[in-house]
């Protein structure tokens, strides 16, 4: 409990009266200022374009890792040959340290020379700068958390999926229903429970993402590919506003507790626990 | 509805070479109760699985209704099953598990209702049709299982061991429910089970599996009276046929009849052993069980221990001397070495084992 006040509540509350002050320097003592900490946020134009970086990051992370991560996860469950060595591939992205992660994908986006570029190179595309150009630097960053958050999600839903006994199968096969029907009649409802906690966990970690970044674009070019918790990083400890840090900070507890209450309250009703 | 006959020829079955059917060649009649029986790893499941088509056979055919369906999936072979777990899907409630199949066979709303309605009717569920599985009872669940099947409007009705989950009570409910339905609805029922109170007491025809082998089939009142093999002797029955080797009547049979039974085991009914100071086997009585109606007597005979059901009113010490005598015609025997029964010894042993009432001048 101690542990806990200081290391979370205490920062927490610390967090939210900072907001409320100006920046102390060596000669200026920080003072109250009440929400011009926030005024300054509204006319911000990075932290829309981080917040609109965000939401794309997030609407296309979320659903297409989770989709990616169930398809793994229903077929390595099945009865295949060599499912161990496909579930362990699967699982390795998660396993891997980030910033090794974030290096070999650099490599893959190399211009000229990178894996994708000599792919399309055989089919004759133009080389195109990845990460340094702003429309596809975000979109790049994307892809490489899609593929890192899939395999994770994929532990989970294979866990659900071993606990659906066999017979439901094959109660659903003497009944003539397709593996489709069976999938929406019968699995994907009993995998809501997971769906649920994969997808608070996936936008939790939409908006938790700095290593990354950090290591492959540092939100550059321009921003473009800078998301909320990168830039609350910069301000805080590039440019030494602590204050407007502890602001942004502030606005992004809110929106994440508003998304994960109104994710829960959603789709509880929709939810069947055992 | 009606049944239709089910028939497997010549099926094998096995499992990464451990083998679990060994040529199993049956006639399932139409309209008929028939129940496989066996203890675990029998292969009696394997079996109903195989004529569900849920499991193909390594080879051998399956026929339904006189079609080849060995390689038919299940849902076209005119079959309804029943899970030993239920298999109730937990997110839907009563109704949905009832008309899941007729959803998939999309039958229209009307008609499903109609179905359901009589269904639930018919099973007493119409109460908790709005309830989830999780909310029922075991024997309702039961019920929820059964009503799927009924439902699905199939001439064969599987059933894999659907009672082992309920207790005592309901399950001597249950069986009559189950046999009663079966008369009902007329469907062919086949149901595995590993007790044999369950078998002879729903068949119409039993048939007695073990190691993946047919050892019997007939109607309960012949396997109990006339078993074809020491194992159905030995599985048909509470307490189970009481056998032991002809030398125990060493006393009474000829030694070239001694001889010749040298490589048969001998079987007897507890009931139709009676106590009898001239009876032709001579021990002191062990154990004693009391169980009202009935005393089990346990008698000690060299070193083998044969039981004994006596009326219950029977006065006896342990240790005390017991003579036991029997009627040839209840006797059995079997080769012990192939289990097979060979009654073609009896004749001979009658000839020396007179009826009981006559024993008493044969015996001391």
């Amino acid at each position: 409990m101690v542990f806990l006040i200081t290391f979370t509540h205490y920062p927490a509350v610390q967090t939210v009266i900072s907001s409320f002050f100006s920046t102390g320097r060596g000669r200026r003592k920080s003072v109250f200022i009440g929400w011009d900490n926030y005024t300054t946020l509204l006319l911000d134009e990075v932290f829309w374009k981080v917040l609109v970086n965000n939401f794309w990051y997030a609407v296309w992370t979320i659903p297409l890792s989770i989709i990616l991560s169930l398809a793994m996860a229903l077929w390595v469950n099945d009865k295949l040959r060599g499912r161990g060595f496909l579930r362990m591939a699967y699982f390795t992205p998660t396993v891997l340290p980030l910033i090794a992660v974030a290096n070999i994908w650099l490599f893959f986006y190399t211009p000229g020379f990178g894996l994708i570029d000599q792919i399309r190179g055989l089919f004759g595309f133009a080389e195109q700068n990845w990460m340094g150009s702003p429309d596809t630097a975000l979109y790049s960053m994307i892809a490489v958390a899609i593929w890192k958050e899939a395999g994770f999600f994929m532990i989970f839903y294979l866990a659900a999926l071993q606990t659906i006994p066999p017979s439901l199968r094959e109660a659903a096969a003497i009944e003539g229903a397709s593996k489709f029907y069976y999938f929406r009649r019968v699995i994907f409802p009993l995998l809501m429970p997971t769906t649920l906690f994969v997808s608070i966990n996936a936008i939790i970690n939409s908006f938790r993402l700095v290593d990354h970044i950090l290591v492959m674009t540092e939100g550059g070019p321009n921003n473009s590919s800078s998301l909320l918790l990168f830039y609350i990083y910069e301000v805080a400890f590039d440019y030494w506003d602590t204050a407007y840090a502890a602001t942004l900070t502030v606005v992004m507890l809110a929106i994440l507790t508003t998304v994960a209450i109104g994710q829960f309250f959603f789709l509880d009703k929709k939810v069947h626990y055992k | 509805m009606s049944g239709a006959k089910v028939n497997l020829k010549n099926i094998f079955k096995s499992w990464n070479d451990t083998p679990a059917l060994n040529d199993i060649s049956l006639d399932i009649p139409a309209g008929k109760f028939t129940a496989l029986l066996g203890p675990s790893g029998c292969g009696k499941s394997t079996a109903l699985r195989i004529v569900s088509g849920l499991e193909e056979p390594s080879s051998g055919q399956v026929f339904i209704g006189g079609h080849d369906v060995t390689h038919t999936p299940p849902a076209a072979r005119d079959i309804a099953m029943v899970f030993q777990s239920y298999a109730l899907f937990p997110h839907l409630n009563v109704a949905e598990n009832i008309v899941f199949g007729l959803r998939v066979r999309g039958i229209v709303r009307k008609d499903r209702d109609e179905k359901l309605k009589a269904t639930a009717q018919l099973l007493g569920l119409s109460e908790l049709l709005d309830r989830k599985p999780s909310q029922l009872s075991g024997g309702q669940q039961q019920r929820v299982a059964l009503g799927r099947a009924i439902v699905a409007n199939k001439s064969i009705f599987l059933m894999d061991e659907p009672l082992s989950n309920l207790d005592a009570k309901l399950r001597a409910e249950m069986r009559e429910e189950i046999r009663a339905l079966q008369h009902r609805l007329g469907v062919t029922m086949l149901y595995v089970t590993h007790d044999q109170v369950e078998a002879v007491t729903m068949a119409d025809q039993v048939v007695l599996m073990n190691h993946g082998r047919v050892e019997q089939v007939a109607s309960p009142r012949v396997m109990y009276e006339n078993p074809a093999t020491l194992f159905a002797a030995k599985f048909i029955g509470t307490p189970p046929m009481v056998t032991f080797s002809p030398q125990l009547l060493s006393h009474t049979l000829a030694p070239n009849l001694l001889q010749k039974s040298r490589d048969l085991t001998f079987g007897i009914r507890p009931e139709s052993f009676t106590i009898n100071n001239s009876g032709p086997i001579n021990g002191t009585v062990g154990n004693i069980e009391y169980l009202g109606a009935d005393t089990l007597i346990e008698c000690k005979v060299e070193d083998e221990f044969l039981l004994c059901r006596a009326p219950g009113q029977t006065q006896l010490t342990e240790g005390a001397a017991i003579n036991l005598a029997f009627n040839v015609k209840d006797l059995h025997v079997f080769n012990t070495t192939s289990g097979q029964r060979t009654d073609e010894i009896l004749p001979e042993i009658e000839m020396a084992l007179p009826s009981q009432n006559a024993s008493s001048k044969l015996a001391r």
